[in-house]
């Protein structure tokens, strides 16, 4: 099942500009990442922490500020290999100082242009997305089934109406929406939460992509329609082998889905790895973390005992004002008083600890 | 549509929670009677002065209390009527009918004025984060005003209390002069704390105060909320969807369902041996208590639920049997869809109630 | 190709920027400019009152009709009947500052009171509200102005509070709108919960905090409106009625030299005009970018 990989992120900065602060929100900063064909990749990370801000970027998605302005996106099919932001560091200049950006220069309108013809055919075909709001992402205008139609004629082979028609309400069916052709013909406003994010599955599923995106797929639905949709995404998972790059701040539903994840923090990834290892309770060759974030969600032993939560110290990095040293050390519990200086003053690494489990820490650089 | 009628005092739905008061019994501090509210939603532009009006009941004849120093929850799907219970108590919203003592008085029939007195004791964290806090003020004024509604205090008091208020919700000094739109998600949760504490109330009712917050941060409402009640023997209604949070917190669970309560008991009972089926489905969708690979066993259980309840879907008899998979499993019963039969909540040993014709 | 974005951002706390950058530099020229007209205004008014012009504005000099500017100390030269021009300005101010004020205060005032009405009470107060703004809403003003003075005589007064009445419709609709805006904020409602007296809420929480930016706007659009309309009105005969100067009866009076190339009579006013009306919008406009801290967007 484990291949090469499908989709390689180096370096990935996406910033904004904040007018009222004067400065930069670094909401992607060095992002590096890889998919691999055929398998989940859960991204875990609270909010702000650049999860989503990095799949825009691989969409090309990105409005306002800056938006992406370094690194590299390869996506490589079996029939194809390019690079998404190919071409595109020629329309920004960006001004360095002690290796961070102070400013930048960039031809928005000739970048927008670039990337459109790059992204064109693979947005919404080869890369397919689901959003967290399935009520706003689908358009209210047309009815459920016409838009799935629509994504069919535009991105598989299948140019017949009649046919295409047929095919959407097989995928309907295929997501289990009950009476699928009575819903075909219902506008997105006539179906619960639930419903309309299994009208989005299927929408992004029916294009038929190399490469699926889920963004926050059961966050404001209720605990048992969320875990219907997970019992749905895990079934697809299976029946399709669809490369998923699963976005989520639940733990719990990372942890069901994916095979392999990555924990991001403050705009860049601190640890990545086989879902397995990096969920386990054990504390060992982790993020501190990421094994703080698990230590801080209510498991059984907790209720039973009624003992207090270990809670995080301090807030959430504001990705305006990103310290020079590790973006976890005003938070972290596991500084040594033999790394402290360096956990001040310079920020690690990406770096592999063990085969396919790589970690930013300098806990593990001796 | 059963009307206002007279409602008499029941004692069969009390659950007693000894294990943690083992010297003496703490008093009841609220107890809320036969509790109903009926939204009315007019159809059409003109129908305002017309009948042309449909009702919601949100929350259609619920009765429980809470004891000093004591924590319920409260936990349902979103739209089954939590919310307005607990806006109901504090009488934000008028119930339309049905009781609610707050430490011996009926708060249901008090005027502007004592329910505006009565606020001192009796507060509420709302589930939006930026609801306690107007756009244009600064924290400090926030707090400053909130001290001053029910007490007439110097100014040195309020500093003093101020700053009291802050060691307490563990915020600090520096943001005092902030506005609450430069505050983190998890800053403005603990000034909604703060601000809730400074006029002394006793009595809580928290609706969903950490679902707008990232994890790392929930755990650290959690825990302050757990002090506090430590601290200053505070009471709870804890509303919430977060079902680890509430059995966490909680220590009776009360499950809602469509404006009623189906079960209610003790926090590890409700958990771990639920009754009723509902209750069942809802804590066996709790994704990470299933496997990996998806036990066929939770999922039989859960393939009656599908749809979404509504409150405009008629029903007779049980409100849950459409979707409940005893029901399914028995034959379709006739007593489930007997108008005359809507279950009662009985008690089925050691204070744990629940409505349902078949109990699990 | 070359439409350049440069942008630059390093940590600068917020409050440690200076003042100017905070608001921005355009919102801070906008309301220096209406500051200035509004002081101009003021000052104006003032001397008028007080008769402390150089020239009497109504003192007629036949030997002096159609003075060009500058002639014999007539800055701005004279109008038909020989009258000094500036001072007329200067008096002109009269016929808008009192009645201005006035229509602006009928339209604050009633507005908040029905706006917060409708959307704090909300219900059958909000529908029956909103009825009877749209009724006045329907109602063509200019007919109504003319009604009135057909009913009564032309007098400033009476326009400006027929003026003051049209205009409360909007000031209702926005207080109404932002009042329900807040309300899904609820911190209305927490405010509620704290048990805090509804005078309170509604005069410090909703009006002081939440909408005096809003105020602050429509205060000046009203008062430019009452300007305008008063220059409409004065074109059809109907304004400020001679010899008392307005700057609507001026320009109307200089408009028929106009053609001769006697230009000044009537662009002296009407220049005053724009730029008085241009300074109470920028003046609103600065204010609530600052207010709002909308900068620049």
């Amino acid at each position: 099942m484990m291949e090469g990989p499908l989709l390689k992120i180096n370096d990935l900065r996406t910033y904004f500009y904040s007018r009222s602060k004067q400065a930069f929100i670094r909401s992607v900063d060095g992002v590096r990442l890889e998919v691999r064909k055929g398998e989940t990749l859960g991204i875990v990370g609270e909010s702000g922490s650049g999860k989503s801000v990095t799949a825009l970027s691989v969409m090309g998605l990105v409005t306002g500020g800056p938006g992406v302005i370094t690194g590299s996106i390869e996506f490589m099919t079996n029939s194809d290999r390019k690079n998404l932001l190919d071409g595109l560091q020629d329309f920004v200049e960006i001004t360095q100082e002690n290796g961070r950006i102070m400013s930048v220069k960039k031809d928005v309108i000739g970048w927008e242009r670039r990337s459109e013809e790059i992204m064109q055919g693979i947005r919404g075909g080869e890369i397919s997305m689901i959003f967290q709001n399935p009520k706003a992402a689908l358009n209210p205008f047309m009815t459920v089934g016409g838009q799935i139609t629509e994504a069919i004629m535009l991105h598989t082979g299948i140019k017949d109406r009649k046919e295409a028609e047929e095919r959407a309400v097989y995928w309907l069916k295929r997501v289990k929406i009950d009476s699928p052709r009575l819903r075909f013909g219902n506008y997105p406003y006539g179906l619960s939460g639930g419903m309309c994010q299994r009208a989005m599955i299927a929408m992004a599923l029916a294009s038929e992509p190399d490469l699926l995106i889920a963004d926050e797929p059961t966050t404001g639905l209720d605990a048992t329609i969320q875990s219907k949709i997970v019992d749905l995404l895990l079934e697809l998972k299976h029946e399709l082998g669809t490369t998923t790059m699963l976005i989520s701040h639940d733990i719990s539903i990372i942890s069901r889905l994916s095979d392999s994840v990555a924990v991001m923090y403050g705009g860049t990834v601190v640890e990545t790895g086989p879902a397995k290892d990096i969920l386990s309770s054990s504390t060992s060759s982790k993020h501190p973390y990421t094994a703080a974030l698990l230590a801080s969600i209510p498991d059984d032993y907790h209720i039973r005992e009624k003992i207090p939560l270990q809670a995080i110290e301090g807030d959430v990095l504001d990705t305006i004002n990103i310290p020079p040293g590790c973006r976890f050390y005003g938070r972290c519990n596991r500084v040594t008083e033999k790394i402290r200086k360096r956990c001040e003053s310079e920020e690690p690494d990406l770096r592999e600890i063990a085969v396919g489990r790589n970690v930013r820490c300098w806990l593990y650089y001796e | 549509m059963p009307g206002g009628k007279l409602v008499f005092l029941r004692f069969d739905y009390r659950v007693e929670v000894f294990d943690r008061y083992p010297k003496h019994m703490p008093k009841t501090i609220l107890e809320v009677i036969d509790l109903k509210k009926y939204f009315t939603q007019r159809r059409r532009l003109f129908s305002a002065f017309k009948s042309d009006i449909r009702t919601i009941p949100a929350v259609d004849g619920v009765s429980f209390y809470l004891k000093e120093n004591e924590t319920v929850g409260l936990v349902g799907e979103s739209g089954c009527g939590k919310t307005t219970i607990g806006k109901t108590i504090l009488r934000l919203e008028n119930p339309t009918s049905g009781r609610v003592i707050f430490d011996g008085k009926d708060i249901t029939a008090m005027s502007r004025e004592e329910l505006r007195r009565l606020r001192s004791r009796m507060q509420m964290i709302f589930q939006d984060l930026d609801a306690a806090l107007n756009p244009k003020m600064r924290i400090k004024d926030i707090l400053r005003e909130a001290i001053r509604v029910h007490h007439d205090v110097s100014d040195e008091e309020v500093d003093k209390r101020i700053s009291e208020l802050l060691e307490q919700v563990n915020l600090k000094k520096s943001k005092l002069s902030n506005f609450p739109h430069e505050l983190s998600g998890g800053e403005k949760r603990r000034v909604g704390v703060a601000r809730v504490l400074s006029v002394g109330a006793k009595f809580i009712v928290a609706d969903e105060p950490t679902s707008a917050l990232d994890v790392s941060i929930q755990a650290q409402v959690v825990n302050l909320l757990r002090d506090l009640q430590d601290q200053l023997g505070l009471s709870y209604l804890f509303i919430s969807h977060d079902l680890r949070v509430v059995e966490l917190i909680s220590h009776k669970v009360a499950v809602m369902y469509l404006g009623k309560i189906v079960e209610m008991g003790l926090s590890s009972k409700i958990a771990h041996a639920p009754r009723h089926p509902y209750t069942h489905i809802l804590w066996s969708s709790l994704v990470e208590k299933q496997s990996r690979e998806s036990s066929s066993a939770a999922k039989n259980v859960q393939s009656g639920i599908w749809g979404v309840f509504d409150f405009e879907r008629p029903y007779s008899g049980c409100r849950f049997a459409p979707r409940c998979p005893v029901f399914e499993s028995k034959g379709r019963p006739a007593v489930c869809t007997d108008p005359q039969s809507e279950p009662k909540l009985i008690d089925v040993g050691s204070g744990h109630q629940v409505a349902c014709h078949f109990p699990l | 190709m070359n439409s350049y974005t440069q942008i630059t951002g390093e940590i600068g706390e917020f409050s440690d920027l200076p003042f100017w950058k905070k608001v921005g530099i355009a919102d801070l020229l906008y309301v220096a400019y209406g500051g200035l007209i509004v002081t101009l205004v003021i000052a104006s008014y003032i001397l008028g009152a007080l008769n402390l012009l150089k020239w009497d504005p109504q003192a007629i000099d036949l030997e002096l009709m159609m003075a060009p500017p500058g002639t014999a100390g007539h800055i701005l030269g004279t109008d038909f009947m020989g009258r000094d021009i500036l001072s007329r300005l200067i008096v002109g101010i009269q016929a808008y500052f009192l009645p201005g004020i006035l229509a602006v205060s009928i339209s604050l005032f009633t507005g908040s009171i029905l706006g917060v009405l409708a959307g704090y009470r909300g219900g059958r107060w909000e529908t029956a509200i909103t009825y009877f703004t749209n009724l006045v809403d329907s109602f063509p003003r200019l007919v109504l102005i003319l009604l009135v003075i057909a009913a009564f005589k032309p007098d400033i007064y009476y326009i400006m509070i027929v003026v003051g009445l049209t205009n409360v419709p909007v000031v209702t609709s926005l207080i109404k709108g932002k009042i329900q805006f807040l309300r899904q904020k609820n911190f209305v409602e927490a405010a509620e919960a704290l048990g805090l007296p509804a005078r309170t809420i509604i005069l410090k929480h909703i009006l002081w905090y939440n909408c005096r930016s809003l105020l602050i706007i429509q205060a000046t659009l009203g008062m430019a409106e009452a300007i305008l309309m008063e220059t409409s009105l004065s074109y059809l005969g109907f304004g400020v009625q001679e010899p008392a100067p307005s700057w609507g009866n001026m320009v109307q009076a200089g408009a028929n030299y106009f053609m001769q190339g006697k230009f000044w009579p009537s662009t002296a006013p009407a220049l005053a005009i724009l730029f008085t009306i241009l300074g109470f919008h920028l003046l609103g406009d600065g204010l609530n970018n600052m207010l709002e801290g909308r900068r620049g967007r």
